[in-house]
């Protein structure tokens, strides 16, 4: 399919040619390869990772950590699976734009800024599921765009979203792990204004990235 | 430390922490991703550094192209033999009809690429009553298309279609109803371009891409 070069890569996370490829030839059930893209999606996915990062980064507790993902993950996969079944496809610039703006929200949260600004903090978990639900759309809208065999279509769904959830604890370990070790030292404590700030300017190069994608191809 | 809540900044470091990534970001943008991802150059520092050339890449798989490819000599062997006999003697029209059917071949191949999330029409110029014998075929994907004709000289718009679906491949013949402009749009609604391979065949002129 791509044997043109990937035109402009609209794909923050991305689905390479040949997992394309695949996804068009195959036919039928294909638990394993569907098992293997999602999973491979969320660890190559930057915009997800960098949301888990923007989450995860003052959650000193496994026990918040695995509520805060979990929810993540309800959102993310509600609308995968909402999206796909019912064949609807938001503009994907505008969803990856959204998702952009995700990280952006997380960053300022963790800068404290809702609370300097506003003086008080939005429910973080509510936060977090909204925006699990907007990564999900964006999912459900990319593999639209290739003719998915409706036949078995959610029993590979359900290995994709299966896989997306392997793909998230496995990038998840690698954070948490770095984090962890991180923040032994106090240099997090110093660096965690700047990380943050980073983590902001990065949303931001996605939203502006995106947006200007769905404004030239509007 | 507490888990919910981070450590609320003074507003000055706030301010400039937003300030920061906000400004990082918009050099970011304008100096690499834009340039490099869609030719958006407003500081010229894209061209310098030659990213330009990225995105002028995808341009060119953006834009739809049709490439002529040349008919075998063996088919074109058959088509002048099937020539001969139509001009010595009409009356072996049936035998023509027959050889044809033991094996088709074409007068002309042309490949289009249809860009991604495009769609593009290419057409034959008939005369009322001449025949387009066609067959086509993607390198794989799905295209929705529709293969009409178009009235010489109306202006309103109207179109008769003939076929319309989505489909990786279509073969068949028609008789043109009226003179005018005869062919397919094609829309590849794909994430990535589509290649058709488009054999023709009839008494016709090439009008091409429109």
């Amino acid at each position: 399919m791509i044997l043109f070069v990937p035109i402009n890569n609209v794909l923050a996370h991305g689905i390479d040619a040949n997992t394309e490829r695949f996804l068009l030839v195959n036919q039928s059930m294909a638990i394993g390869p569907f098992l293997y893209i999602g999973a491979k999606h969320m660890v190559t996915g930057y915009d997800h990772l960098l949301f888990l990062v923007g989450v995860i980064f003052f959650l000193f507790r496994t026990r918040d950590v695995l509520v805060y993902v979990s929810l993540f993950t309800l959102g993310h996969s509600l609308t995968l699976l909402f999206g796909v079944l019912n064949h609807m496809a938001v503009n994907p610039f505008l969803i990856d734009a959204i998702i952009g703006l995700s990280i952006v929200y997380k960053g300022f949260d963790n800068l404290g800024g809702f609370q300097r600004l506003f003086g008080f903090q939005p429910n973080t978990k509510v936060a977090v599921m909204i925006f699990g639900l907007f990564h999900g759309f964006g999912l459900a809208t990319k593999l639209q765009a290739f003719s998915l065999p409706q036949a078995d279509l959610w029993k590979n769904l359900l290995a994709f979203n299966v896989g997306v959830e392997l793909g998230q604890f496995v990038a998840l370990l690698f954070i948490l792990i770095a984090l962890d070790f991180w923040r032994r030292h106090q240099s997090f404590y110093s660096f965690s204004t700047a990380t943050n700030t980073l983590l902001m300017t990065g949303g931001l190069i996605l939203f502006g990235y995106q947006l200007t994608g769905y404004i030239i191809n509007a | 430390m507490n888990d919910m809540n981070p450590p609320v900044p003074p507003l000055k470091s706030l301010i400039i922490a937003t300030v920061f990534a906000v400004l990082l970001a918009i050099a970011i943008l304008l100096s690499a991703v834009l340039p490099a991802e869609y030719g958006v150059d407003p500081t010229g520092l894209g061209k310098m550094m030659g990213l330009t050339a990225l995105s002028a890449q995808s341009k060119a798989s953006s834009q739809p192209l049709a490439i002529t490819c040349p008919v075998l000599p063996t088919q074109i062997a058959e088509i002048s033999d099937q020539n001969q006999n139509l001009s010595a003697n009409s009356s072996t029209g049936s035998t023509k009809t027959a050889q044809k059917q033991q094996l088709p071949q074409w007068q002309d191949s042309v490949k289009i690429m249809v860009p991604a999330g495009k769609g593009l029409e290419y057409k034959f110029q008939l005369a009322k009553g001449a025949s387009l014998e066609y067959s086509w075929a993607t390198d794989g994907a799905q295209l929705y298309f529709d293969f009409h004709g178009e009235p010489l000289g109306d202006n309103t718009g109207y179109f008769k279609s003939f076929k319309e679906s989505t489909d990786s491949q279509a073969s068949g013949s028609l008789t043109a109803p009226f003179e005018g402009a005869h062919g397919w749009y094609w829309e590849n609604k794909t994430q990535s371009p589509v290649t058709i391979l488009l054999n023709t065949k009839g008494s016709y002129r090439i009008l091409g891409l429109m």
